[in-house]
């Protein structure tokens, strides 16, 4: 109970727009087949460019597709897609990060020089060049995007861990004996995790743009799966027709990266210590000079 | 002097005359084109010798010109030949010169430059894909205006290749350097070249032109590589025509904004055709006449035209358009009938839902488009995932960038692929032999279709056929692809040109490679 009070109180402390959008992004994905109101490939080439009605409430696409439809199953293959690519590179990143961490010395130290040849090359680049040798297909894309995205969580988590291994619970752990499994799996790798994640949030919104871009270019998600890049892409040769076919994709996007960063850029906030307000300040220097006049 | 706030102040009015001065280009710009045509083009001419395969078509066709020219619905015209005989059964063509034509730097046009360019090119390896290179034998200049070419086979199409933009046209003697290399586009046209770089091209008129000499004094070649740029630059009035499958393609959604707009735009039945191949090497439920059959029946041509081609596009039951010499006997267009592709499918054991299976096999195939090769192509795929997926075919879509369809389709590597047919003036014969014979390697266009065992022999027979007989192996050929559905027609492309309203007279080219300036009047 005291825990979902703690989670209530730390999501209150989010900025609300974001959490909004990130939140709905999240409820669509996960319940997209059933909120659909209909079938995302459903054509009808008779009612093509609709204008909303109640029948389609955003209209419908060149082949007549109900645009709602499609922006809600849409929502799901991004955050699949996302997560996908997430898990991977952070069980990697985080791997290499804390192995670095924990070791120190050549380990690290080579270690780290792959990583740097990693962040070297901007992701999408190494994206497209993984898709452009491999192919595309959805695996591939979820896999290059993993390969681009890896070594920028494997800095932070080194970073973080060799901070972690400073610690003077980590010394004390040492002096009593701990074995070294004890110390990485116990220790170590929570701590290192919770951070992590944080980093995670922020990127999460990125991710999700690399997947529309992607698509867009014809290289990630293929028909018939919706997809906000594609969507864009398939809209803009009636830009001036349509409009709304285009601007919604975009907007949808626009909404879900801006909320991942600032979820992403409040939490890290949040675990920076700020100044006590001056009420709990005086307060707590009552309760100093309380015990000052116990002691003897 | 003292420096004071008037000094800065006159100088201040100096400045724009002083910038009016400086670029009489920039001005040049301002005055709405005046006597010149605007031409949008996607890329840059590049290189423009006649005898290498580079520069742009329709600016090639600006400065040179060929013996006969290839008109409206196969007409050969006269051009720089004013009468010409092909006898010793195919084996001699007897060329006359037109008298009284010069190059663009005075040099004459005679028998010796015919020659000196036909040395150029003629017989050399690089060339063998033309018949008239391939089987030449040796030429003889008769007199100063009568040049015969001897051949060692009768030579198939052989009207058609010297009507081609390359590499049969005609560059001026005087127009290389000490080494005989190529040094600068000097031709028989009406058009001189007066600048060119990565930004475009300038064109004088040529005075002493021996046909009708245009109605205006300058065309002015603007590379603008983005479509939607050559759209808002034709609607600002920057540039005056744009349109062709090569120069820079309009495409038809943005043909209707055009019109909406109050451009005028010209469309017209194309020569090319776009159609389905299909590849059972690769999938052998293609091997399956009645797959095929429940493939072509299973889409709607006519939905597709209108949808995606909002209703330009004519939907197709042959190879090529009416408009294409030997085009064949009409077959009717496929409708769409689900029912009767189920049943097809269904007679032919391959049952099961949602997607049909036979011996364990499901009914799946792989469709590759490029939307750089056919712009809405993906869309056109996605129909085409729908309405078969209807009839329990299931269809993947893998959508591939210009180089990869470049190596996929040679190579096989495709269930179903799009292929567009060469147009005019290669046809029916560069199609025929370029995506039918498999015998004949051309390259990164691949084959539409490969059947050595039926296909090649019709080929080879029509293109051996005497000229009486030429029509009925060339039917032969379409009836043994019509019965046997080895490749679906999709629909006949249309040529689409946009131009401004102080353009007049205005007529969509024969073929997608000229520049149609002809007949063209500017208003100011």
């Amino acid at each position: 109970m005291r825990r979902l009070r703690d989670l209530f109180q730390a999501l209150a402390q989010l900025p609300r727009l974001a959490f909004l959008a990130v939140g709905l992004f999240v409820l669509l994905g996960v319940l997209a087949p059933w909120l659909a109101p209909y079938d995302p490939n459903a054509q009808d080439l008779l009612a093509t460019h609709a204008d909303p009605s109640w029948q389609h409430w955003l209209g419908t696409d060149h082949l007549g597709r109900d645009t709602l439809s499609r922006l809600i199953v849409s929502a799901r293959t991004s955050l699949v897609g996302m997560s996908l690519v997430l898990l991977i590179a952070l069980s990697v990143g985080i791997t290499i990060g804390t192995v670095a961490g924990y070791r120190r010395g050549w380990v690290e130290e080579v270690l780290m020089r792959i990583v740097d040849v990693g962040l070297a090359m901007p992701s999408l680049i190494v994206a497209l060049a993984v898709i452009g040798i491999f192919g595309t297909g959805y695996w591939n894309m979820i896999l290059a995007l993993a390969l681009a995205w890896w070594p920028g969580s494997a800095r932070i988590s080194r970073a973080v861990a060799v901070g972690v291994m400073n610690r003077p619970h980590i010394e004390s752990l040492r002096v009593l004996g701990a074995s070294p499994g004890r110390i990485y799996f116990h220790h170590l790798l929570p701590s290192t995790i919770g951070a992590v994640l944080v980093y995670a949030t922020a990127d999460a919104g990125a991710v999700a743009l690399s997947i529309a871009t992607l698509s867009f270019l014809g290289l990630g998600i293929q028909p018939p799966t919706p997809e906000w890049g594609q969507m864009l892409v398939d809209a803009l040769p009636y830009l001036e027709s349509a409009p709304w076919q285009v601007i919604l994709p975009g907007l949808v996007l626009t909404l879900v990266v801006i909320g991942f960063n600032l979820l992403g850029e409040s939490i890290a906030l949040n675990r920076v210590p700020t100044p006590l307000p001056r009420r709990i300040l005086l307060k707590r220097r009552a309760m100093a000079a309380d015990w000052r006049k116990a002691a003897p | 002097m003292k420096t004071t706030r008037r000094t800065i102040l006159k100088g201040m009015a100096g400045l724009p005359a002083m910038f009016a001065g400086l670029s009489p280009l920039a001005a040049l710009a301002q005055q709405g084109g005046g006597d010149t045509l605007r031409v949008a083009a996607g890329k840059p001419a590049g290189d423009l010798d006649p005898h290498k395969y580079k520069g742009l078509w329709a600016i090639q066709d600006l400065i040179f010109e060929p013996l006969i020219r290839y008109g409206h619905g196969g007409k050969m015209e006269p051009a720089l030949a004013t009468d010409w005989q092909v006898e010793d059964d195919g084996k001699l063509f007897r060329v006359h010169l037109r008298k009284g034509v010069t190059f663009q730097d005075g040099t004459p046009w005679d028998g010796a430059a015919m020659a000196w360019n036909l040395d150029r090119w003629i017989g050399k390896e690089s060339n063998s894909w033309m018949n008239a290179s391939r089987l030449f034998a040796n030429y003889k200049v008769v007199d100063g205006h009568t040049v015969e070419i001897h051949f060692k086979e009768p030579v198939l199409g052989l009207l058609n290749e010297f009507a081609y933009v390359r590499p049969v046209r005609f560059l001026s003697p005087k127009s290389v350097g000490a080494d005989g290399a190529y040094a600068k586009p000097v031709g028989t046209g009406a058009w001189i070249e007066a600048s060119a770089d990565n930004n475009g091209s300038t064109f004088t008129r040529f005075d002493g032109y021996w046909g009708d000499k245009p109605d205006f004094k300058r065309i002015e070649v603007k590379v603008l590589p983005e479509s939607r740029s050559r759209m808002a630059a034709l609607r600002a009035g920057e540039i005056d025509l744009t349109g062709g499958d090569f120069l820079a393609p309009i495409k038809a959604t943005e043909a209707k904004t055009l019109e909406k707009a109050g451009i005028p735009v010209s469309v017209e039945l194309g020569t090319t055709t776009v159609v389905i191949g299909l590849n059972p090497d690769r999938n052998s439920a293609l091997k399956d006449l009645a797959v095929r059959q429940a493939i072509n029946i299973g889409f709607d041509r006519k939905a597709i035209g209108q949808v995606l081609y909002q209703g330009l596009a004519e939907p197709a039951g042959n190879l090529f358009p009416a408009s294409v010499p030997l085009a064949g006997k009409r077959f009717p267009v496929p409708a769409r009938d689900p029912v009767a592709a189920k049943k097809l499918l269904e007679d032919a054991g391959w049952k099961g839902a949602p997607i049909r299976e036979k011996d364990g096999k499901p009914l799946k195939l792989e469709i590759v488009v490029s939307e750089e090769q056919i712009a809405g192509s993906r869309s056109l795929a996605e129909i085409l995932q729908a309405q078969l997926g209807e009839i329990g075919i299931g269809l993947t879509i893998r959508s591939v960038d210009h180089a990869s369809r470049h190596s996929d389709i040679p190579a096989r590597t495709f269930d179903m692929a799009l292929f567009t047919t060469f147009g005019a003036p290669y046809e029916p014969f560069g199609t025929i032999v370029g995506l039918l014979l498999s015998t004949y390697d051309n390259g990164v266009d691949g084959k539409l279709v490969i059947d050595p065992a039926k296909l090649d022999p019709l080929v080879l027979a029509a293109t051996s056929a005497p000229q009486d007989k030429v029509d009925a192996a060339v039917q032969a050929i379409y009836d043994q692809m019509h019965a046997d559905v080895s490749m679906l027609p999709l629909f006949y492309s249309p040529a689409i040109w946009a131009h401004t309203k102080r353009v007049k007279g205005f007529t969509v080219p024969a073929t997608e490679y000229d520049l149609p300036y002809r007949g063209i009047r500017l208003e100011s």
